[in-house]
């Protein structure tokens, strides 16, 4: 088993009857990138909080680096709150070096810092600016910077990708990847699956304060059926015989539609679906239509979540 | 702990104290001070000069009336020239008292501080400004300017020509009516202008003299002398008149008794000093100074410069906080420093930026004086020599820090409650006001600062820093002294305490401030 840097055991948070977070245990693995998923409202910002101990948990336990509360070790944790705001008046390279400070760096080092990441992710001409002057998606990039500043072994990131430019979630995955191959451990909450698809190894999803899942990508993935569209007037009766070819039924087209000659093939996780085209030349079924795609991670969330998103909604 | 402190309390300080606002309020107060003084003294030197009509049908008054006035334009001059000689002479020295007078400069000076009508007579007798310039030469400065007498304030007019005197009091009011409503100028020496005042004396004046005994004249009669002037406010021309015509008719009334009117005057002139002595003070320095008298006011100062000061950082705190709140920037330092270290640094730095502006006027102040040299500000910079040198200054740095501690408390969880300035300002009015009790008792502290009242409510913690401290200068009761500070001490304990918890909860709060009951509720519950 790897190391753990952060672990919740049956954690939950109640706002009077509201229980915002549901009994949630989850493991991090140490170096890894972990993304929290979940509809709006699904608690994840209060997860967050509570690992960083703004807010105390209702009940449950955490261990975050091997201490009890984060507040122990707060100088090796960098944090991204979810609404972003840095102080006007103050210069890009001050704010950064100011932070990065609080976490425990000394001034010079700091400053020294503050310069290499602005040079590195392209923000060196803004460094002598005022943080009023920059463009939303800069100030972003730079509250980012400032919450990885000081090196932090673990750094949780609260919705970044969100207000910034495709070009800039482009700057800002490299830097996650950066801090993963670094060593460091980075949790991040999005709701936007691509960026979860790329970088993750790992991901948690909640809905409703409740765990949906939490496992790696392929794991999630796996928890939606694997399936072959087929069109064919032929008979397919010859693919039930297939070992790992689990359910075959008509295909649900998006109109919900049964239509006569499409079928959907269900297979098991282990099983390569060229096992089926090759079924289907020996036993001279002519296909229309044969199509296979790994399910994404949005199909993921949907197939999950959705049903639970919608109602929140609408709550 | 400590150093995280240190940094928050830095970068609030810087920056309050590089924004160009900060350096605005601070030093609008001085050049307020400052204008305000120059404009004073340009104010009394601008006075124009006024003329006036003197027509005396009567023929018994109008000597006496000018000689009044040229009276009235000596005292001017006299009083002028005092305050050159103050400026200019060697050896100043306000410590002085009446006992210990040794030049006849200092005899001039304390006369006319004792007794100016005296002084006056004593100044014309011996020759005016020109006896009086020979004398004070010799102790005056190397470098003294040339003395500039005041010009005149009143100057008779030339009597217009076709004004016909012979004639009924009205009819020569209706004649002057068009000068005195400023229709048609009058002429003096040459020089064309408005007629100030006419003052008509009319033939049978004399009936009109009131005597113990005789019925009083009703007030809004024409009897007597007639003052006629559209300006109702300027009073030193009809008091010179309505003197000096007394004077004259007293000077008869003696004369027809039989009375010797020297003898009179010179008993009136008689007097005996009175020399205030302070008992506490040690053997031969009894002797009440000026900068004793400075001192039982300067509490006054030292409560008002601590009230303007705390003012100014409660709304720094106040922005500050907010502007952290609604950028969500809490969230971050919350992460990375505990609500009560943030606390502390945001007190401390808010409170040296305070510091800086009261450092920053008492330069202000003393940089004027040294370089604007003056009577007046030679007496500023007595009393500002006075203040800094005073015992009070301990119990100054006391109450500031106290008084401080306990209302930036209760501001800074005012503003972790709410997300506007706008929600915060209508919180915080109440605990404006509540200043505005001790600010508005403060000259009457002063003059009794062991009354009942007073002594009960420097009891209510919210008014100790400042009533106490204005109460610093007399000795208070030691049961006050001890009593109202481990009653202070504690409040500010358990503001603070109650503050640090409210910042905590209401700092991750959005939306509207929470009600009262609610906000016990926060307080006491358990996080």
């Amino acid at each position: 088993m790897q190391e753990s840097v952060l672990s919740l055991t049956n954690v939950g948070k109640n706002y009077g009857d509201f229980k915002a977070v549901d009994d949630v245990s989850i493991s991090i693995p140490k170096g890894s990138i972990y993304g929290l998923l979940g509809p709006n409202g699904a608690g994840k910002t209060t997860t967050i909080r509570m690992i960083l101990e703004i807010i105390k948990p209702s009940r449950g336990d955490i261990s975050i680096l091997g201490h009890p509360s984060a507040l122990d070790v707060r100088n090796r944790i960098g944090y991204l709150p979810e609404e972003k705001g840095l102080y006007k008046k103050m210069k890009v390279w001050a704010i950064i070096q100011y932070f990065a400070m609080l976490k425990g760096m000394k001034k010079q080092e700091a400053k020294d810092r503050a310069w290499e990441l602005l040079e590195k992710y392209g923000l060196k001409d803004f460094a002598e600016a005022k943080v009023e002057a920059l463009s939303k998606g800069m100030g972003q990039k730079v509250q980012v910077l400032s919450a990885v500043a000081h090196n932090p072994e673990l750094v949780i990131l609260d919705e970044p990708f969100s207000g910034l430019d495709p070009v800039n979630q482009t700057v800002l995955e490299d830097l996650i990847n950066d801090l993963s191959n670094n060593g460091q451990t980075v949790i991040f909450s999005t709701h936007v699956m691509q960026h979860a698809e790329r970088l993750c190894d790992h991901i948690l999803l909640i809905a409703k304060g409740k765990k949906i899942f939490d496992g790696t990508i392929s794991e999630a993935k796996a928890t939606i059926p694997r399936r072959v569209i087929l069109e064919t007037n032929d008979s397919i009766d010859a693919l039930r015989s297939i070992a790992g070819v689990n359910n075959i039924e008509p295909f649900d087209t998006d109109n919900n539609e049964v239509s006569a000659n499409q079928w959907q093939v269900q297979i098991a996780e282990q099983v390569n679906p060229q096992v089926v085209l090759k079924t289907c030349f020996e036993k001279s079924i002519n296909l229309n239509r044969f199509e296979f795609n790994e399910p994404s991670l949005h199909d993921v969330f949907v197939h999950l979540v959705g049903e639970e998103a919608k109602a929140a909604e609408f709550r | 702990m400590f150093k995280m402190i240190q940094l928050i309390a830095y970068r609030e300080y810087q920056e309050n104290v590089k924004t160009k606002g900060f350096w605005v309020t601070i030093l609008i107060f001085p050049v307020i001070f400052i204008g305000m003084y120059f404009l004073q003294t340009a104010l009394s030197n601008a006075t124009p000069t006024r003329y006036y009509l003197l027509i005396d049908q009567s023929g018994q008054y109008e000597e006496a009336v000018n000689i009044a006035i040229e009276r009235e334009h000596q005292r001017r001059i006299l009083q002028d020239f005092v305050s050159y000689l103050l400026e200019n002479r060697t050896d100043m020295d306000l410590d002085l008292t009446a006992a210990n007078t040794s030049s006849s400069v200092d005899q001039l000076i304390d006369d006319v501080d004792a007794d100016e009508v005296a002084a006056l007579d004593e100044w014309l007798d011996s020759g005016g400004l020109n006896f009086a310039l020979t004398m004070a030469s010799p102790y005056l400065e190397d470098d003294a300017p040339p003395y500039e007498q005041p010009d005149p304030q009143f100057i008779e007019a030339d009597l217009p020509r076709s004004v016909e005197l012979n004639v009924s009091p009205e009819e020569i009011i209706n004649q002057l009516r068009p000068y005195l409503v400023g229709d048609r100028l009058i002429t003096a020496n040459g020089e064309t202008g408005n007629l100030f005042a006419l003052v008509l004396i009319p033939e049978n004046v004399n009936q009109d003299i009131s005597r113990p005994g005789t019925t009083p004249v009703a007030p809004d009669s024409t009897a007597g002398v007639q003052y006629w002037a559209r300006n109702l406010t300027d009073s030193r021309l009809p008091d010179a008149i309505s003197a000096s015509i007394n004077a004259e008719i007293r000077e008869r009334e003696y004369n027809q008794l039989g009375v010797n009117s020297d003898t009179i005057r010179n008993v009136q002139r008689t007097r005996l000093p009175l020399n205030q002595l302070d008992p506490s003070a040690e053997a031969g320095e009894e002797a009440v100074s000026m900068a004793d008298s400075f001192r039982q006011f300067a509490p006054i100062a030292f409560v008002y410069l601590m009230f303007v000061s705390l003012m100014q950082n409660v709304q720094y705190l106040l922005s500050n906080t907010i502007e952290e709140k609604s950028n969500r920037i809490i969230e971050v330092l919350l992460a990375s420093v505990t609500a009560d270290e943030l606390m502390m640094g945001k007190l401390v730095g808010i409170g040296l930026a305070g510091l800086t502006t009261i450092a920053v006027w008492l330069l202000s102040f003393y940089i004027f004086i040294v370089s604007y040299d003056s009577n007046q500000t030679e007496l500023i910079s007595e009393i500002l020599e006075v203040v800094l040198s005073s015992e009070l200054i301990p119990w100054f740095v006391f109450y500031y820090f106290a008084g401080y501690a306990l209302y930036s408390g209760v501001f800074l969880a005012i503003g972790s409650l709410c997300s506007t300035l706008k929600e915060a300002q209508a919180l915080i009015m109440p605990m404006i006001l509540i200043q505005i009790v001790p600010i508005a008792m403060m000259a009457f502290v002063v003059l009794d600062p062991n009354n009942a009242i007073v002594r009960a409510l420097s009891w209510f913690p919210l008014f100790t820093p400042y009533l106490m401290l204005n109460r610093a200068a007399a000795d208070p009761p030691m049961i006050d002294v001890v009593g109202t500070t481990i009653l202070l001490v504690a409040s500010i304990l358990l503001v603070l305490w109650g503050s640090g918890k409210v910042f905590k909860l209401g700092v991750l709060r959005t939306g509207q401030p929470p009600k009262i009951l609610e906000l016990f509720r926060l307080v006491r519950a358990k996080h």
